[in-house]
Order: structure tokens, then sequence, then C-alpha cells
């Protein structure tokens, strides 16, 4: 600092000596001649020097010796001009590339994207706002490579599932890590009701600044423990100093349900399942007493006219949403500030699926003196996730009696939800009623009388804040410490009514509980940053960080209403029980560091290291660290000399690699094991219930990542493509133990092996660049190829279920996770209409639902062609899955990304994003249902079932009661589909009114926009969307669609106005 | 000044970066659970580990509901209404797969759970337990476990292994497992054979006749906790099952002591038979005919759990409780059974409920949600029963005990009847029929039709089965044989 000054004393007074000076004057303007203010003007190898007035203008004495003058200015190209005689020198300059300019968050601090060397996308908030969503990760589809998102049902605010880079874990979270401003943010769906509660969706997507996602070793690293699932930094904005600038923005939406299976109508219905009745023999012959039991029969309503009821129109709706959201931000040059109020009122295309979001930000920095800041953050959020029963579409729901993506499918068209009388149609065992059908039952719940009476309400109180202090006692030294909390506070409340559904057997259910997560993280930072010889610039990080979490729970479950007009869990009821009971404590200590070196932004180095000590393992640290290094080859002289540059303004070569681990979703005391208490009879209990590991560990990623990126003819195309690989080690896999050996839980143990590998690939182009039209259009290709390379010794498989019930995803050495484990399906027999399924050894067995005395249910087609004749032939060895299910089909997508576009046209704009998936499989478990030949109504598709000798379909021969057949108690591969789509997932149209206009009406700025969500989508699928999952997160069952409610397409409308 | 300031300021700040840690928090004590290493070092936790072992017993997968529940459905006395897989439609109709979650594979996992806990408990005990309760108590908790480990291994027998019958017990049988797992590493184990897991029931039901107190306290403790005749009766069925009608004999005859009606027990808790078979199901469920029952509480976790409950599979809303899962047989069930008159008290366990269409349902569970119904598992009148089978078996013509045995179990509920069988063979049929009206809904039919390789009676849409076909006994859980490379299907 002293030598510094010195110094510059001794230039000012050599200056002074050498007396010779002259003024220079000039303007500086951009290639548009718009005047540039704040410019650095310096005489070069001096700091002699001014900047630029308001209008670009600038004069500065130089000494008679000075030879040029260098320019620059934030987000401009650096230029040099020569001194000759001149007095006056004007200069435009050149905006620089602004990927390689702008700020990229970084973990504890910020870079300049050109400075970085590790692989972080970022992606721009104010391409998340104003979209129909409750979070902002619903919207980030296909806005970045390497990052796989889906939403994986129609219920509103449920958790997006979030990839970056493949699945990187099997019994622990892939989702990444969050870090909103500096503090990490819980992820996941925290409500305990159906209705869903994505922890995200405090943050209003409006107020996002910035998203950036870090993916390598190199740029996760500084998470340590945290990373392996990638990093995603999200800044909320901060004001600028300037008069205050308020902004309002207003939205309104209309969601509707798209591609609903089309099922039979009344009259078809009747006469199908009467087919069917007739076809199965053991109905009508076998047991006289109910062969009344089987006819299924027209009814009429009131009017007299005949009952044909579309169960979907009860259950669905035209959701209409509006969203508001005010800002004022400002400042001076020692305090800015932002203030911003939102409020959304969402309703989804399920009747009474509502989100209501409150919220609150305040972000506020003030510079105290030369050398000390401070500053902070207030966000409070109140979100109301409302629902009235359950959808069946979030991860265990899947089978639910009362799920609405299945009744409507299921229910008996000739059946009104309403009696003629006005009442309910329903019966006293719980299900609709079957009016003159003579079946006891044609349907599960009525939907209407639990869309109508019961309550399913999760409400989360969310404070996100955080205070910081930073000091910089002297130049090159940035002190910083910064203390933010993160409490969620979760109030879940359910009504489920006495008449009907869930609550009927218990005479009415209410639970009340209370989920409280808080959270504490405080960090410490040191940061030196120096340059030698201007060319040598070195930054150099050391920290440390808290994070504790604590999470508490319980709740009340009363059963049996006093009285049956009451509702809510206050009132009279005959049994109380708690209910949401949760205890957990962690505490993650960390230290952690970071250098930085550049040669002249020529050559990047950088290194991060994290040494993470973590409570819920017994031995608790662990180091993880990360490397990258970059060669921007366009600042070498060969590349000037060899003409390259004239075509590549730059080009980068860069690579990574590091170790990072995992945590997410490894419980407070798995070390342990325990024994839980309980009752038996009213007396307390001890048992054991849990086997735990003490020498759990970390699982850990080793990550290469090795890139190029370049830009050619000045910026107009601009491509970067990384070989990306990651070699998971350690994963902590819930090691299930033979149900015979009687261990109450699978085994947390460190033992698989799992890699994903693949490509990224983005290229952004301006193909025209005029000046009333402009076409900017940016593709990204991500591959992926995930393969599980071990598992624990012994285990030869890890099969997960859906909901419980249905296994059809097998986790296998050799494939990738989740894959499609089913019995092939060999077509439909032309002879018998029977269903053909191939075993083991791809022989075809015919199966038939109905046995007759001494036929076998599986009969073989022999080698010859001849087939066993009905009835009475030897009986065939049964189908199995355990036996004869084979390998059948990844779920995983092998390419996935987005195609966006923006268009403007004068003060039009247009943007149009595509997304996409390509080569993975579904298992459509819904189609099963939509062919189960029990009551259950099905797919128009049946009325082509097979009749008769000598057809040719692929649906069997109707008997009732069949639910094998269809795949429904034998998954089949007649209901696994290519999911393969294109989705034009977003589509924004909006017009800027011209400054003119706008500032008569008082306005600096108004923009006026309609769109739309999910408007189109090309694919084979038959279901009405390949991307939903009914396993949400799930890491070993995703690809399945069992009774979800798809994606509802949407259509919205807005104003953004700016006061100044 | 300014200058020292800001350095004062930076070294403070400093100073709490390298202080602030707290250390104690990366080593929390958990607050809600027991960990291993404590679970035996104090009387009341030994003592709670006890009724742990018989919470898990309880569970409604096993014996608080389903492991009955599979016993009647199995049969031909009860249609299923619902064809919901998840309460026991292929379980009914005799296809179900190893695949079957609910019945299947949760029976399978339960029954092994239990075994588990009662060998971790065994081997706890051995370690530091006993020396904690002292070496008395100990060994009444000892043949506790090992009385639950018999009957899991038993009801494990009936499901998933050929009967005895077949092959005098060398068919495959289920892995004995003996010693306490709570490591990874031990799933793989071959089937032991039927005999093998006969030996060993047997043994840990001598030693819990040998060990278990002979009463207990209170009425409760007595239906709840087994006690020496909890042995002894279950060891009647155990030889019922292996056609041991000898042992039968000497086993029922320690708790049968006379030869005509009234029949009791003279030593230990004094079973007999109540005068309205009715009370036996209803609150306070402690009768002296109860030898061992699941207590349920409305707490919750103290009852059987959805879809696991007795009532709510026979009975149903609005006059009954439930669901009404499965409705009586009235083509070819035990009701239609014409000397079973209606004014026979057990017909009143049997009602047309519910709106149109009305069902014929077993109405013995009464009690509405949560269930509370405690779970029968064995009553003094199948010990009489079972030693009238026994003589009726083992002497020519009709014996004379084994007809009063008989007429005791009918005219305690239907006074102006009097059964009077012909032959040894009328005799045999009498019982076995009998057993069909004393215990409808308590889950023995599948029992009585297995141990005697009977074909099981079509019913409704389902074919007959006979002991050769497929599907006469259940798959082994898919989950064993994906996980257990020595395990083999049946």
């Amino acid at each position: 600092m002293r030598k510094q000054l010195l110094l510059l004393s001794c230039f000012v007074l050599l200056s002074i000596i050498t007396l010779a000076q002259r003024t220079v004057t000039g303007k500086v303007t951009d290639d548009k001649g718009i005047p540039i203010p704040n410019v650095s003007v310096i005489v070069k190898g001096t700091t002699t020097g001014t900047t630029s007035k308001a209008d670009g203008t600038y004069s500065l004495t130089v000494p008679a010796n000075a030879k040029a003058l260098i320019f620059s200015a934030v987000d401009m190209t650096t230029t040099e001009k020569a001194i000759g005689t001149q007095n006056e020198i004007d200069v435009s300059l050149r905006s620089e590339d602004k990927t390689l300019t702008e700020v990229v968050v970084t973990g504890y601090g910020t870079q300049r994207r050109r400075e970085v060397s590790g692989n972080i996308a970022t992606v721009k908030g104010s391409t998340l706002a104003n979209k129909p969503v409750q979070s902002f990760e619903q919207a980030l589809a296909g806005r970045a490579t390497g990052v796989q998102i889906s939403v994986p049902n129609g219920v509103l605010n449920t958790p997006p599932v979030f990839r970056i880079r493949g699945t990187n874990s099997i019994s622990l979270s892939s989702y990444p890590l969050i870090v909103v401003d500096g503090v990490p943010s819980p992820t996941g769906d925290f409500s305990a009701t159906s209705a869903a509660g994505n922890a995200l969706a405090s943050i209003n997507p409006n107020d996002i600044e910035s998203i950036d996602i870090a993916k390598d070793a190199a740029a996760t690293a500084i998470y340590g423990s945290r990373a392996a699932n990638g990093v995603v930094f999200i800044t909320t904005k901060k004001g600028r100093s300037g008069k205050a600038k308020v902004s309002y923005n207003v939205s309104v939406s209309w969601t509707q349900p798209y591609g609903l299976p089309d099922v039979l109508n009344a009259q078809e219905y009747t006469d199908y399942k009467n087919m069917a009745a007739a076809n199965n023999p053991g109905i009508n012959s076998t047991n006289p007493a109910t062969s009344g039991y089987t006819k299924f029969a027209l009814a009429t309503d009131a009017s007299g006219k005949t009952i044909d009821t579309r169960w979907s129109d009860y259950v669905y709706r035209t959701g209409f949403s509006h969203d508001h959201n005010i800002n004022v931000s400002g400042g001076n040059d020692a305090t800015t500030y932002y203030f911003s109020a939102g409020f959304s009122d969402q309703e989804g295309i399920l009747i009474r699926n509502d989100f209501i979001r409150k919220n609150i930000l305040f972000n506020v920095e003030s510079k105290v003196n030369s050398w000390f800041t401070v500053g902070g953050k207030i966000a409070y959020s109140n979100e109301k996730n409302l629902a009235a029963n359950s959808s069946g579409s979030l991860p265990g729901e899947g089978f639910a009696t009362a799920g609405l993506g299945r009744i409507p499918l299921v229910t008996s068209p000739n059946v009104a939800p309403y009696n003629n009388d006005g009442s309910y149609n329903i019966t006293a065992n719980n299900v609709v009623g079957p009016m003159n059908n003579s079946l006891a039952q044609v349907g599960f719940y009525n939907p209407v009388v639990v869309l109508d009476l019961n309550r399913q309400n999760s409400e989360a109180n969310h404070i996100q804040s955080h205070v910081f202090a930073q000091i910089k006692p002297v130049k090159w030294l940035t002190l910083r410490t910064l203390y933010g909390v993160d409490y969620l506070l979760v109030d879940n409340e359910s009504f489920l009514n006495p008449i009907h559904g869930d609550g009927f057997s218990a005479t009415g259910s209410a639970s009340s509980t209370l989920g409280k997560n808080k959270r504490w993280t405080w960090t410490n930072t040191a940061q030196f940053d120096n340059s030698f010889s201007g060319k040598h610039n070195v930054s150099l990080l050391v920290g440390n960080e808290q994070d504790r979490r604590t999470s508490e729970g319980f709740g009340l479950n009363r059963q049996t209403l006093s009285d049956p007009a009451f509702t809510v869990i206050q009132a009279g009821w005959v049994t109380p029980n708690t209910s949401g009971l949760a205890f957990g404590e962690n505490y993650l200590l960390s230290y952690f560091g970071r250098a930085t070196y550049d040669f002249n932004k020529k050559y990047f180095l950088s290194g991060n290291i994290r040494r993470d000590e973590y409570s819920a393992f017994a031995d608790k640290a662990a180091t993880f660290w990360g490397a990258s290094a970059a060669w921007e080859i366009a600042k070498e002289n060969f590349w000037d000399k060899s003409g390259l540059s004239n075509i590549f303004n730059n080009f980068r070569l860069r690579g990574s690699y590091g170790k990072v681990g995992n945590t997410a979703g490894i419980g407070d005391f798995v070390i342990y094991s325990s024994y839980g208490s309980g009752l038996y009879g009213g007396l307390p209990t001890l048992q054991f219930n849990n086997a735990g590991n003490s020498g759990l560990q970390w699982e850990t990623s080793t990550k290469i990542d090795v890139g190029v990126n370049f830009s050619m003819f000045k910026d107009r195309l601009q491509i970067e493509a990384t070989r990306y690989y990651n070699d998971i080690k350690d994963l902590i896999l819930n090691v299930p133990q033979a149900p015979s050996t009687g261990v109450p839980n699978a085994i947390p143990l460190n033992v698989g092996t799992m890699y994903n590998k693949g490509f990224e690939f983005s290229i952004i182009g301006n193909p025209f660049r005029g000046k009333n039209f402009s076409w900017t259009s940016t593709l990204n290709v991500t591959t992926n190829k995930n393969e599980v390379t071990s598992l624990a010794p012994g285990l030869s498989e890890i099969l997960t279920s859906t909901s419980g019930l249905e296994t059809v995803s097998r986790t296998a050495v050799g494939f990738s996770l989740g894959y499609l484990w089913l019995v092939r399906n060999g077509g439909v027999d032309p002879t018998t209409g029977r269903r053909i399924l191939l075993n083991k050894a791809g022989q075809q067995v015919l199966y038939s639902f109905y046995q007759n005395t001494g036929a076998g249910i599986y009969n073989w087609i022999n080698p010859d062609g001849t087939r066993y004749s009905e009835p009475g032939q030897a009986v065939g060895v049964g189908v199995t899955q355990a036996k004869d299910g084979v390998m059948f089909g990844n779920t995983i997508p092998k390419v996935y990304g987005g195609w966006d576009n923006t268009f403007r046209f004068k003060d039009f704009d247009l943007n149009v994003l595509l997304t996409y998936q390509f080569g993975f499989w579904v298992y459509y478990g819904t189609w099963a249902g939509l062919h189960d030949q029990r009551f259950w109504n099905n797919h128009r598709d049946v009325l082509g079932a097979w009749s008769k000798p000598g057809d040719v379909t692929t649906v069997p021969k109707p008997m009732y009661g069949d639910n094998v057949s269809n795949g429904s108690a034998l998954p089949m591969s007649y209901n696994a589909f290519k999911g393969d789509f294109v989705k034009v997932k977003n589509i924004t149209l909006a017009y800027n009114i011209p400054a003119k206009l706008a500032n008569k009406a008082k306005f600096a700025s108004a923009r006026i926009f309609v769109g739309g969500q999910n408007l189109a989508i090309i694919t084979d699928y038959p279901g009405p969307d390949p991307e939903v999952s009914s396993n949400g997160n799930g890491n070993t069952n995703q690809g399945i669609d069992r009774n979800t409610i798809a994606n509802g397409r949407n259509f919205v409308i807005g104003l953004n106005v700016t006061f100044q | 000044m300014k200058k020292q300031l800001k350095y004062i300021i930076s070294f403070c700040l400093g100073l709490v970066m390298v202080t602030s840690c707290k250390r104690e928090l990366l080593s929390p004590i958990p607050q809600t659970f027991v960990i291993d290493l404590t679970a035996f070092e104090t009387p009341a936790r030994v003592a709670n580990q006890v009724t742990g072992l018989y919470q898990t017993f309880k569970s409604g997968t096993f014996y608080g509901g389903r492991a009955q529940i599979a016993g009647d459905i199995r049969g031909e006395d009860f249609i299923n209404e619902t064809t919901n897989g998840v309460t026991g439609y292929d379980v009914w109709f005799l296809n179900a797969t190893g695949t079957s979650q609910n019945f299947i594979k949760n029976l399978w996992a339960q029954a092994y759970q239990v075994i588990n806990g009662c060998n971790i408990f065994i081997e706890g005990m051995a370690a530091k337990g006993t020396t904690v309760v002292g070496a008395a108590l100990s060994s009444n908790y000892l043949a506790e476990a090992r009385l639950l480990r018999a009957a899991s291994y038993f009801k494990l027998l009936e499901h998933y292994a050929r009967p005895y019958a077949d092959g005098n017990g060398s068919k495959p049988g289920v892995p004995l497992r003996l010693t306490a797992i709570k490591e990874p590493g031990s799933s793989p184990m071959a089937r032991n054979t039927v005999a093998e897991v006969y030996t060993q029931i047997i043994a840990d039901l001598d030693f819990a006749e040998a060990n278990l107190p002979l009463t207990y306290a209170t009425a409760t403790l007595n239906t709840t906790r087994a006690h020496r005749n909890t042995a002894i009766a279950l060891k009647t069925r155990v030889f019922l099952a292996k056609q041991d009608y000898a042992k039968v004999i000497t086993e029922a005859n320690k708790i049968v002591a006379q030869n005509t009606a009234p029949f009791s027990a003279t030593s230990g808790v004094a079973h007999a038979l109540q005068a309205n078979i009715v009370n036996v199901f209803r609150t306070p469920y402690t009768t002296t005919e109860s030898i061992l029952s699941m207590p349920m509480t409305s707490t919750g976790g103290d009852n059987p759990g959805t879809q696991n409950q007795l009532a709510y599979y026979w009975s149903r809303t609005p006059t009954g409780v439930g669901n009404g899962e499965f409705s009586l047989n009235t083509v070819s069930g035990i009701v239609t059974n014409t000397g079973w008159t209606a004014t026979d008290a057990r017909r009143s366990f049997n009602a047309l409920v519910g709106t149109p269409p009305k069902l014929y349902l077993n109405t013995k569970y009464t009690v509405a949600s949560p269930f509370t119904d405690w779970a029968p598992i064995i009553r003094y009148s199948e010990v009489l029963l079972n030693l009238a089978e026994a003589l009726a078996r083992t002497n020519a013509g009709v014996n004379v005990k084994a007809l009063a045995l008989l007429n005791a179990v009918r005219q305690r509920s239907d006074a102006a009847t009097i059964l009077a069988p012909l032959t040894q063979t009328d005799l045999i049929n009498a019982i076995l029929l009998e057993r069909r009206i004393e215990f409808l809904g308590e889950g023995l039919r599948n029992f009585d039709i297995m141990r005697l390789l009977q074909t099981i009676p079509a019913k409704g849409t389902v074919a007959a089965k006979a002991a050769s076909e497929p599907g006469y006994i259940w798959p082994i859980s898919s989950d064993e044989l994906s996980l257990n490379p020595l395990m083999t299907d049946n």
C-alpha cells in the first residue's frame, strides 16, 4: 500500500518535472454511436487518467512523451489508441463477448465468465419470470445444457425431477444442492398431505437475478460432500444506485388438462362388459348363485335420459390463476436496496388443487466506508398448497383408492355421481353406487363426494434471511462473514369426511401436524486478490462454514366424528392419536479454500478443496477437491498470425478433475443399530427396528470434464462442447437383506459403483442481427449414458416398486438405473384370442384367465406351431415375472435438451422454447388399468378386441375379471412404450410499448405479453405425457406412468410496467 | 485511528471464525430411540423388549390380522367381494404370485422379523440381559421368545411348505434361522426340510412349557402373554399338523383333565369354555377360553392398521363395521350346513348386512375403526377339538371321550343338539365340520385342509385345487428368491 503510494507520488513528480504536457479531448461511443459514460481513459504506462462524462466526452492532460491512451469499460473490449499529434481522439468501443464478461457465482464469491475454468451454466432470471409455474425449477427445462428437468405430474407445486448430468445416486438423493444467496436451501416436498409442497416455491421466480449451475468437480468442489449432484446458485435481485425504480408485473393464466385417455361411453361399456362376462364361463356356470352378478345395465337420470357420465368432467377443470409482483429498487453510491412483494393465486387442473403464495423480499447493501460494507436479506414467504383429495400422482400414491388420476378412468360411465333424488350416488360399503348394474361394485370412490367434502392442505411459512459484513483492511484482502437462517415451518391439515372415501371406515378422520425445519449457516471467508506485473492474477479464498439443521414434527390425528357437521380437528372426536412425529438434527462443519490463477487472461488454473465433518457419520471427516485448467488459444500470437482469429474471436480449451461427495437424504442417525418404542396392548415395548452401519462413509464422485468453447464470426456463433465422465464410488446402497434374515430395514452400505458419461453440446447463433429484426437461437443437447458397474456382494439386483405394489423397475449391474423388467408380450393369438406371453426361453405361452377343470391357465404353443386346444389339455408351466421377466428397456433418456429461439421484430419479441428427450422407455401402467377386465372402464381401443378366430389385434378376447392379460397382475411389455418426445414447452409473444408512448403514460417502460406452456407435444407415446413420473425424484423407479395426472396446458397473458 | 479500527475489527472477525465452531454438535445423542449397545442395560428395557417381540408378532400383516384372514380366504367359506389385490383377491383366487406384496411377501417378511427379533433377544439375554434381570425372570422371558419363534415358524410352514403329510416332512420347508442377524451378509441360506423345522418348533415349545410361568397376575396378561398352558395348547395344534395324534393326546391331556364335560385345565390358567361364545369375542376379551389373543387398543400403532383388520374384511357398515371385503359363501360354504341350526349361538355371528345389495357376512368382530377387536390365536375349544380328533383317529369306532369333547363344543352354543355320529369316519367328519363352524373367521380353515392334503374346494368363480396342483401352497416371496441365492421356489 505504502509502496504503491510512493510509486504514485514519483509518477506525479515526474510528470511535473517534465512540464511538457498537453490536453487531449474526445468522445467515447459504442459501435452504434451512442456515448458511453464512465469509460476509464489512462495514459499507457502510467496511472494518469480520467473517466468519460455522461455525454461520453473526456478531457485529459497527458505528458508530451505519452504514446497511447487506453480506454476500458465494463463489458467493453479494452482499446488502445496511439497519440499522434492530434489533440482530439474519438474512439468507438466494441462490446465484449457478454458471455465472457458476465459475472458467474462460484460459491463464496463470483468470477467473470472468462476467468472461470470450471463448468458452470448460467440462466438469467428474466427467462424464468412471468411463467405460470410455482417454482423456478419448473421453468428451467431445456434452458441449460446438462440439466434435465421433468415436471412429474400436473399437481400444483410438485417438485420437478431435477438432474444434472444424469442420476448420480441410487439410495440417496440425486437432487442438486440449491444455494440461495449463499445459504443452502431445503429441497423436496415438505407437505405431509396429498397437496404437493415444493420447498423451493418460496422463491418467487420474478425475484431471481440469475441461476448459475455448477456441474463439474472444479466448480462444485467448494461444496465438498454435498456437491456430487451439482450445485445450483440462486442470486436474488439487488438494487442499483440511481433513482428509485418501481416495477409492477401482472399476469393471468388458464390451465387445462389435455390428452386425457379416451374411455368407453355408457353404452359401449355396458355392452363390452356384458360380453366379457359372457366370455367367462366361471361366472355363469360354476356358481349359479352369482349369475345375476354379471349383468351390466344402463340407467336413466331424473329426466329420463340415459346416464352417460364423463367422470373426468367431475375431476378436472380449467384452472384460472393470477400473479402479481411489485418491486422497488434503487439506492445511492453507498446504499442500494431491492424490495419486492408478490402474490400468486393459482388453480390447478384438478378441482380444488390450488396454490397461493404471498412473499416479500428485501435486499439491502450499504458501504459504510471505503473498507466496510454491511447488508442482508429478509425473505418471507407463505404458501398454501391446497387439495381436496389424493391425486394419486405423488410418489407412493399410484394405487391410492382415492387417487383422482385413476378414478375417472376406472369408474363405470353408466352410473352418475348423483342419484336421481339429488343425493350422492354411494353405497354402504364405500364405493360409487352401481345403479342398474347388478354387480356390487362398478367403481372405487365417487370422486364428487371427496372433492366436495375432503381437505388435504399444507401451509408453509418460509423465512430465508441473512446478514453479512465485509471488510477490506487492505486492498488485496476481503474478509466476509455471513450468517443466514432458513426456517421452513409447515402446517399440514387434513380432513377426511365420514360419509365416503378414505375417511369412511374411520367415521371421519382429521390430522393436523406441524413440521419445523430449521437451519442456520455461518460462513466466514477471507479472500486475497492480487495481480503481479499486470499479468499474473492470483486469487485465494479460505473459509469455514457451519451448517446446522434441526427438524421436529408433531401433530394429532383424530378419528370418529362425534357430530357429522364437524370438520375441524378441534371439534368433537372419539379417538386421538399422535401424527407426524419427527426428530432430527445434524451439523456440518467445514473448512475450504480456493486458489485461482491466470496468466494474462490466457492460461487459467483453479483449485478447490473442502474438508467436511458431518454428524451423521461415525468417522466424521473427509476431504474433497477439484482442479481445472483452461487455455484461451485465441490470445496466442500464432492464432492471430494463422488468420484463425478472423473466424474465431475466442477459442478455449478447458478441463477439470476432482472428487466430490454426496450426503443428500442420508438419515441423521443412520450409523446406529437401534430399538424403537411401541405398544403392545397398551404396554410399552422396545423392538429392534433398525440395523445401522457404524462404518458408513460419504458417497464419492470422481468427475472428469473436458471441453472446448469458441465463438465465431464476431460472436455470431458460439459453440460449447464438453465430454463429462462421473465415476461414482462407495455408493451408499440401502442393501436389502433377504427377508428371511428378519432384518427390518435395508442396511446402508458403501458398496456400489456407477458411472454417468456423455456429451454436452450447445450452440448459440444469431442467424439474423438486423436493426429491426433479429433471431437468436440456442440449441442444447446433452447425452447421458448411465451404467451400474457393481452392487453389493451377493446383491444381483435392486427391485424398486411403484407405490409398494407393482415392481417393473430393476437395477442391475451392466444396465442403467431403473431398467424396465417385464414379461414380453407376444401379441394376441388369432386362433383363440388369448394373450401370448413369451417365457424366458422365448417360447410362446398362451394365457387364459378362466381355467377349465384340467386345462391350464398357461398353455404352450408347440414348436411346430400346433397349440393345445381348449379345454382339457395338459397344463403349461406358469409364466411369472421372477422367472420369465427380461431386462426390457432403459428409462433414463439417452439424449435431452432444449431449443430456445428469440425473435425480435421492432418492438415485438417472440420466444419459443422446445424441449425434448429421446431414447428411453416409459412403463405406462395406466395403460394396463385401461385394459383391465374387472369392472374397470376401458380405453376405446378395446372395441377392436379379438372376437372370432382369425382376428389380428392387440387386445385379447375380453374375459370378465381378467387382470393378467392386460398387465395389471403380471407386468408386461404390452404397457411399455417409447417415450421420445418434443414439446412446445413455452411460447411468449411480447410487445414492448415504445418509450415515447410509455413515457406519455408516465411509465419508464411497459411490456405486454401473451404466451403458453406445454402447447403441443410430438410423440408416439399413447398417454397424455411421457414426461410424467409416478415416483417423483426416485432414482431407481423413474419412467413409470401409473395413474398419474398429466401436466396441464397453459395460456398466459400479462403486463410488466416500470415507473421511474 | 481509522486504520487501527479496521485492523481491530478484522482481528475480531478472524478470532470469531476460529472459535465459533460447536464441535459437540458433531456427536448428537439420539433422543427418540435406544441404541443397540444399551438395550439390555436395565430390567425395564429388557421387559419392554419382551413386549416388543409380541408387538412384532401381532403386526397386522401377521397374527394381528392377515395371518388369520389368509387362513380363511384360501378356503371355501368366503367369497371375495371387492376384487382388490391389496385385500387378498389373488390369495382367495388361489393364483397369488411371489410378487404379491400384501400377503405372500409381507407375511413372509414379518414372520422372519419376529424370528430374528427372538434370536436377537435370546443372544442379548445370554450376553447381558440375564445378569440384569436375574435367572428366574430370564428363563420366563426366553421361554416367551421361543414360543413366539415357534408359532412364527409354524405359520410359515402352513403357507410356504408342503404339508407334513406330504412325504412325512421330507419336502422343502423354510430356512431355519436361529442366530441373531444385525449385520449384512447373512442372506444366503437354503431351505431346511419340513421335518427339521418341526423339530425346532417342538423343541422351542418344550422349552417354553418348561420355563414359562404357570399364570400371570391378571386375566389380561393370561390372554396376551404366553404361559405354560399356551405352550401346551400350541403343541396340540403342531402335533395335529404332523398327524402325530398320540402326542396331541399326551399334550392335550395336560390341560383337559376330565373325561366328561365340563372340561377345564386344572393347573396353570384355568382354561374352560365360556357359557356364551359371544362373550369370548367381546370386551374385555380375557375369558379363560382365550388362551392367546393379540390385544388391540385405539392408540395408533397398537391396532392392526389399514386393511389388516379382521372386522374390516368380514363385516361391513352400516349394520356392521368395516368394508365387507369377503362375504360368506352361501352356495357351498359352511353357512349352508343344515345341521348348523338357526338357534346355534354361533349363527349370531352371521348376518345379512348392508344396504342393498345386502350381503351375508361374518360379524364375529364388531368394533369400528380403528378395529380394536382382539385377534384370537388359540382358544380352549380348539384344544378340545384337537384332542377329540386325535382320539377319534386313534381309536376305532366312536370314541366316547372324543364325542364328549365334540358335544361340549356343540352344546355350549346349541344346547338342543346332541351330535351322534355312528362311525369313526362320521365322528372325524363331524369334528372337522365343527371346526369350520366354531372357528369361522378365525383363520383355521386353510390349516385344516392342508394338514390332511385335502382338495381346496371350489367357490364362486374359483375352481377347486387339488393337493397336487401348483398353487396349492403359496409361492415363495420374490424378494427372498432375489436376495437369497440358495432359496428355491415352490
